[in-house]
This record gives C-alpha cells, structure tokens and sequence, in this order.
C-alpha cells in the first residue's frame, strides 16, 4: 500500500514536472538544453590556481566565481568596466593599497553553505603559498594578504599602490571555498578528491568527470545570479579531429572547438552547423635563442648578433606563409602581441619583407655565400636547428616553409620535429638555437615582464630566449604603473617597438582558432580572453531542442 | 604438470621484473617529463617545483627503487596524464578494452575460421576467390584508414551508428536498461566491426593453410571413404585437426585483449586501454606506462600459459608426453 502511495506520488511529481517543462518550453523561456562540445584534450586539475589546460579553465570559470568581472573591452586599469560577482561592491582605501569587498549575502557555495569573507582570505593565502605551487604565483606577487572585516566584508592589501591592483585580485584570483579546502595540505591539493570534484558558486555546478571520455556540468538552479540558461553543458573528449567533426555534422555533438580550412570548406551550404571563429589572446612565433646552448654566459654564434636576427627577418615572407597555412583564415601578427590585446599596436615598425636588402645585410656581416650557395663565416656555416613540437601540424607547415625561404638565402635550417614533452624539455633546458612556438598572453601587458623581461631571463624563467634590454624593462614598468590607460598604453607600444627592432623572434601570426557550432545554440558575446566567458548566457531556443534538451535537471535515473 | 606450472610462474614473474625494468630505464631516457605539457604559461621554475613534489628530481635509482617499492605493496602511483590514481584509470579503462577486443577478438575468429571453410570447400570457384581477394583487401588496408572510413561512412553518410564514445554522453544515464545495453552495443559495432574486419583475414589465411595440411591425410580419406558428406568431413574431421595452431594464434592474440588497438580507439573516442598506454607516452606519464607494460606483459605471459594448457588438452599426443 504504501509503496502504491509512493509510485503515485513519484507519478505525479514526474506528470508535474514534465507539464512544467512542457509550460516552460510553451512560454518560450530560454532556459533548458543541452550543448555538447566536443573537445580534443582533456581537463587536468580543476583548482583554478593550478588549472593549465585550456578544458580545465574553461570548466573552472563556470564553476568558480570573481569577486568582480572584468569587461568584454579587456580594461586592465583601475576597476573601470568590471562588473560585480561575488563581491555586491567594494570601496577603495584612500591610499590605494586595499580594496573592501562586500560579498553577496545571497552567494552560496554549490553545497549550500553561504560564502564568507574569510573564503577570500583563505583563497589569497592559498594562491601566495608557495606549497601551492600556483603558476599564478608572479601574478598576484602585488597582493600582500586579505583580512576579514566582518563575515561579509573581505580587504585585499597590496604591497604597492599599482594601476592594476584592482585586476590582480578580480581576475587573477577564483574564490575558494574555505570549508572544504582548509584540511588539505597546499602541496596535496593537485591530487586531492576536490580536484576532481570542485564545488564553487559559479552558475553551473560540476557534475561529472569520467577521465578521458566525457565532463559534465549542470546549471545551479538556485545560483544568486540566476540560473545558467542551459540545463547542461557535456564536454565529450574527442582526440580524433575528424572525429569530433563528425561528431558535429551528425548531431552528435554542438560545438567543435577547432576545425581545419579543409572541414570549413565541407560547411558551405549546411544549414545545421556554422562556423564559429573566436578570438584568443595567443600569439606565434620563431623565437631565436640569444645564448650559446653549450655556454649560456656567451651569446649565441649566429643569433647574439641582432643584425642576423633582422637578416632572417626580412628574408621571410610572413604573409606569404600566412597564405599557404592558413588561406583566407589567418591573421598576420602585427608585433610581440596578439590583435586582441588592448595595448595591441597595428602601426608597429616590422623588418620589412626584403631578401635584397637581408642578403646585403649578412654579406656586410662577413657571412659570405660559397660554391654551393650556402653562406659561412670563417669556415662556420650559416646553419642552425629549427625546433618545432610535432603535434602542432600548423607549426610543422610554417618550419618547412622557413627552412625553404632561409635556403634561398643560404641559410642552412635543420627541422627539429619532436614530440611536446621533449621540446619543452629543450625550451627549459634552453638547449636550442631557434624554436616555433606561441604564447598566450592575459589582457594585461604585466605577462610581459616574464615572457620576454630581464626577469624572466634566468634559468627557470619563461623567458627562454633569453632576451634582456633594461630599456624594454623601464617602458614596460612604466606602462604598468601609469594610471592613465592612454599613457599606459602609449609607453605599452613603445615596449613592443624596442622588442621589435631587436628582433628576438619573428612574429609569424595571431592564433585566431575557428570552430564550428550547431546553427540551434544561440551565442552571447564572445570575450577576447575566453571565448566561454558567458556560456551561461547561451541559449537554445525551445523550437529548436532535441532529445537531449528536453531532460531537464530533476529527471530521475532509472 | 603442476611442477611445470610453477616453474613457468617462476619465469614469468622474471620476464615481468626484466620488462619492467628496462621500460623504466627507457621511458625516464626519453626526453621530457610528465611535466613538460603544452602550456607554455606555466614557467620552468613551477615545473620544476611540481617534479619535485612527486620525486622526479631525485636520482633515478632512488626512484627505480621506490617505485618497485610502492608497486610490491600495491600502489601504483598518480597518472599525470589522467589525474587520478592508476589503479582508478586502469579500472576505467580495462573493462572498455575488453568489452571491445573481447567482441573484437571472438567475431573475427569466427569469421576467420568460417572464411577459411568457405575457401577450401568451394576451392577454384568463383566464390573461393572472391572470398579469397575481399580478405586480402581488409587484411592490406591501414587500421586508422579504415576506421574513419567506417565512420565517416556508417556514422555520417549513412547514419546508422554513432560517431564514436561509448556511449550517449547525455541521455545513456536516463536510460531503461534495456536501451542502455542497446546504446551500448550500437556504439560498439562501428569499432568491434573494424576491428573484426582488419583480423579476420589474419586468422583466414592462417586457417586456411592448417585446413589446407590436414585435408591430403588418410585420415581425412577414410572420413571420405566411409561415405560421409563433404560438409561433415571438413567439420568434424578436418578442421578439429586444423583447429589446434589456431589456439597458438589465440594465445597470441590474448595479449591484445587488454593492449587495445591504439588507433580504433583514438578515432572511435573509445578510452581503453591501446589509447591510454599511448596517451599514457606522450605524456611521459611514468607511473600508467608502467603500470599498462604490467598488465601487458602479464597477459602475453597469461596467453602463452593458457595456449599451452589448451594445447595439452586439445591434443592427445602431447598430454602423453
């Protein structure tokens, strides 16, 4: 009898859930449904301060919240365009060195507990420990500490009064949650069970991670800034690129994050699937090692001369290459920095495309052409190893071409293919004459001072080239302690422009990656920094939703 | 035969100390580490910091030795590459592999065996030939090739199966039961069908030698003699007796149980056990390369004990031995 009791009970419950359902569909609302990405790579650890993948930031940011947003315009100076999260509103000190964030009384962990203002301190000293280990470390180097005014008011202390202290710690740094995380050891949380399962307050809640198959998340129906507009986002791992374009073309999945000219071309005159191009804060190019691999205190035989370093740059035809990699798909660098960065300069001085004037150059260096064409200088050869991670089929392409227009010159360039692991080992190790790689920058020019200042010069630094001018150093300081954005931009340039004419690499081109995405999902605006930055806004309207839209959250399993 | 049995335990759990020995020397001589992703944000200093947490800055006999250490007791140490415990991957993907290569491994010797009949029963016809000739053309054509053509074809131009995965990512967990196994299975067919296609040949040609030995044997002529159909003798007479090398192939192939096959699951998205070694490489994740040369070279060692065994078994002469 009671069991009866039970079954009617559940009966109605599912008969008024799926009459809500069909109302909700019926009035048009936009929440519900399903997008399915198909992804090539995995997530690794979802702990936004030690996240390195690309999956692993993205679901991180859906998690997890900011006690403030940045602006779709990138603003990196003061708090202008941020918006409010986790933080209602904040007031500045009168000296600038701390900032008081109001927390939204409403905001609660996805396990319901309320979020406090001494999770941001626990989430300050947790980002500053160096148990951690965060690579978010030299990023958040500005914030001293965060103490707690009372439980809803947290204050950020800086060591210096700097424009972008109000970006280091909105944007830099995810609130965690200090309930959970206080009982682990810093230097345990990469393995921990929470990295696997994170809970944060963000509009999507994590569902679901089966390692190397499929990641799920679901919308927090009960979130303080409303509820994701999609039921559900399933991330599919799809190592095969031909794969996960299927996958799109047969409905199987919504989204594909990367596609080849080739599959775009195969998307002409499909009404189910568009292309999806995003930006990206990602750069390209050969960068040539400023140090003697086998002695790093002297400089390199060929490449410690800038004069050489701007030979080889004018003998390569970067739009030509641009071309013949990328068709009508590629975008050419235009300096150290990709397009979509606010201090980007489109009028930067490039060594222009000119092998007259680069074989001139070299013959004026005594690096002589002989009987076989090729050049040397007192019986050393013009000659040297172009490293290039064999994964990266694009780079691939662009180090055959290099080695084709350098031997038209005389320049002998050998292809160093190799799998990532050892390329990097050779980056770090700073074993290399000259590599192929790319950058991702974050909206503030600060990534600089590590990717190509003197500070990040040093073995163990991520400036692998070595590259150091105190000249660039200064304009890049003074770009980011100049608290008019117009200045700061200015001086910005003038950092770009010293690193271009000393030429430590040839700026190839701005990774612009397209997908391609189901005509059904409706997009918000896609920020330069993260595409995925308003997923939660995405909608697919209820004309439009197949079988796995119309789930919805409180579907029982069998 | 019990005394035999444990002398070849004995070997066994030396041929395992010796490959995992040498697998440990060579996967720490490659170049890189299982910190040395693509991420090119993340700086040396950190990297380094992160080696040092899980011991890979120390020398590489202290290493050697601890892992051989926590291995005896059981733990197998963190996959980098999964970022779960091994054993938690290993679980995850051995049942997905040998769901596959089981389905895989037992359609293709069938059709393998059934093949061979057909070829050595209608031999000289038109239909030996033609079976003869489409065996060639699955046996000559690349894993990966063949697999995305099944796919693009049965999962796009014709779509009758899904394109890759296991199962539906969304709707499998709101499933009955019943259509849960029907989901299942329908995921399975585009790569256990590949699969069955690019071996079957294999086995055919294999069976079709044996079948090819045994049928001039008097035995065989007796069979004949004796008045019975063509269709019986190759049946109960030639291929029991051709059946027996067919074991040793068995044998051989039970190792690729648990392998995979890398490429069929790289393009079917099916996370089993040929794609997580791979993967497991690329990565320079030590601790899954080991742990997948363990289970591998346990189930050649397992395969080669059971062929034996089988072998006693099936064949009279050899148990009298």
């Amino acid at each position: 009898m009671r069991f009866s009791l039970l079954l009617a009970s559940a009966a109605s419950l599912l008969t008024l859930a799926a009459c809500s359902e069909t109302r909700q569909a019926a009035s048009g609302s936009p929440d519900g449904g399903t997008l399915v990405i198909a992804t090539p790579t995995d997530a690794d650890v979802l702990l936004p301060p030690l996240a390195a993948t690309q999956l692993s930031r993205e679901v991180c940011d859906q998690v997890f919240d900011h006690l403030a947003e940045i602006g779709d315009s990138l603003q990196t100076i003061g708090d202008a365009g941020f918006t409010p999260r986790l933080a209602q509103r904040w007031d500045w000190a009168r000296d600038s060195l701390s900032i008081a964030f109001h927390i939204d009384p409403k905001a609660r962990w996805h396990d319901g507990q309320p979020v406090r203002a001494s999770d941001v301190r626990f989430t300050v000293a947790l980002y500053k420990n160096p148990k951690l280990a965060s690579p978010f470390t030299p990023q958040v180097a500005n914030i001293d500490s965060a103490s707690v005014r009372d439980s809803l008011t947290a204050v950020v202390w800086f060591h210096q009064r700097r424009p972008e202290a109000f970006y280091d710690i909105a944007y830099q740094v995810a609130i965690l949650p200090e309930h959970l995380l206080r009982d682990i050891a810093p230097e345990k949380l990469m393995t921990s069970q929470f990295a696997r399962h994170p809970v944060g307050t963000g509009r999507f809640r994590f569902a679901r991670w089966d390692a190397g198959s499929r990641l799920e998340l679901v919308a927090d129906t009960a979130n303080y800034r409303g509820r994701a507009h999609l039921d559900r986002v399933v991330y599919t791992i799809t190592p095969d690129n031909n794969t996960g374009f299927t996958q799109l073309l047969s409905g199987q999945a919504d989204l594909f994050e990367i596609t080849t000219p080739d599959q775009l071309a195969q998307l002409k005159g499909n009404a189910k699937v568009r292309a999806f191009p995003y930006p990206s804060l990602q750069y390209a190019f050969m960068g040539f090692n400023l140090h003697d691999p086998k002695q790093p205190a002297r400089p390199h035989p060929i490449f410690g001369d800038a004069r050489v370093r701007r030979a080889i740059s004018m003998a390569l035809d970067r739009r030509g290459m641009l071309r013949n990699v990328f068709d009508t798909l590629g975008a050419i660098a235009y300096g150290p920095f990709p397009r979509s960065l606010g201090s980007a300069d489109t009028t930067l001085r490039l060594p222009p495309f000119d092998t007259t004037h680069a074989a001139a150059l070299l013959d004026s260096l005594g690096w002589k052409r002989g009987a076989d064409g090729m050049r040397a200088r007192d019986g050393h050869p013009l000659a040297f190893t172009l490293q290039v991670p064999t994964s990266s089929r694009v780079r691939m392409t662009y180090a055959t071409l290099i080695q084709d227009q350098l031997r038209r010159l005389g320049i002998t360039v050998d292809i160093g293919g190799m799998q990532f692991p050892e390329f990097m080992a050779h980056q770090d190790a700073r074993d290399f004459d000259a590599s192929l790689n790319a950058y991702s920058t974050d909206p503030s020019p600060g990534g600089y001072t590590q990717n190509w200042g003197s500070g990040g010069a040093h073995k163990g630094g991520s400036n692998s080239v070595g590259y150091s001018n105190p000249v660039f150093d200064a304009l890049l300081d003074s770009a980011l302690t100049s608290f008019d954005p117009a200045r700061a931009r200015a001086y910005a340039v003038r950092a770009y422009q010293v690193l271009a004419d000393d030429a430590p690499a040839v700026w190839l081109y701005d990774v612009l990656t397209v997908g391609a995405i189901s005509t059904r999902i409706h997009t918000a605006p896609l920020r330069a920094d993260e595409w995925w930055a308003h997923l939660a806004d995405w909608t697919i309207p209820p004309a439009e939703r197949i079988d796995r839209d119309r789930i919805g959250l409180g579907a029982a399993k069998p | 035969m019990a005394r035999r049995l444990l002398a070849r335990l004995g070997q066994a759990a030396v041929v395992l100390w010796v490959v995992l020995s040498a697998v440990f020397l060579l996967i720490h001589a490659a170049p890189g580490d299982p910190f040395s992703f693509d991420a090119p944000n993340i700086s040396p200093a950190i990297r380094a910091q992160w080696r040092a947490a899980f011991g890979y800055d120390r020398p590489l006999g202290e290493q050697y030795v601890r892992y051989l250490s926590s291995a005896l007791h059981g733990d197998l140490g963190y996959s980098h590459s999964m970022h779960e415990p091994v054993r938690d991957a290993l679980a995850a993907a051995l049942p997905r592999t040998l769901l596959l290569m089981g389905v895989a491994l037992a359609l293709s010797f069938a059709l393998g065996v059934w093949l061979a009949l057909v070829e050595v029963r209608y031999a000289g016809t038109w239909r030996a030939r033609l079976t003869h000739r489409v065996a060639l053309f699955f046996y000559s054509l690349p894993d990966f090739w063949l697999a995305l053509v099944m796919l693009m074809a049965f999962a796009y131009w014709l779509p009758l199966f899904p394109a890759g995965g296991i199962v539906d990512p969304v709707l499998h967990d709101y499933m009955s039961p019943g259509r849960a196994l029907l989901d299942l299975l329908r995921h399975l067919v585009l790569p256990a069908l590949t699969l069955t296609l690019l071996s079957a040949a294999a086995i055919l040609r294999y069976q079709r030698s044996e079948l090819l030995e045994v049928l001039p044997m008097d035995f065989v002529r007796t069979a004949r003699a004796k008045g019975l159909d063509e269709h019986t003798v190759l049946r109960r007479h030639v291929l029991r007796n051709a059946l027996l090398p067919v074991i040793t192939l068995l044998g051989l192939a039970f190792p690729a149980l648990l392998g995979g096959a890398l490429f069929v699951e790289k393009v079917f998205a099916w996370p089993g056990m040929g794609y997580l070694a791979a993967s497991a490489i690329d990565a320079r994740d030590y601790p899954l390369v080991l742990a997948s040369v363990v289970v591998g070279s346990c189930m050649v060692i397992i395969g080669n004990l059971a062929a034996d065994v089988l072998y006693r078994l099936a064949d009279p002469r050899l148990r009298r031995q």
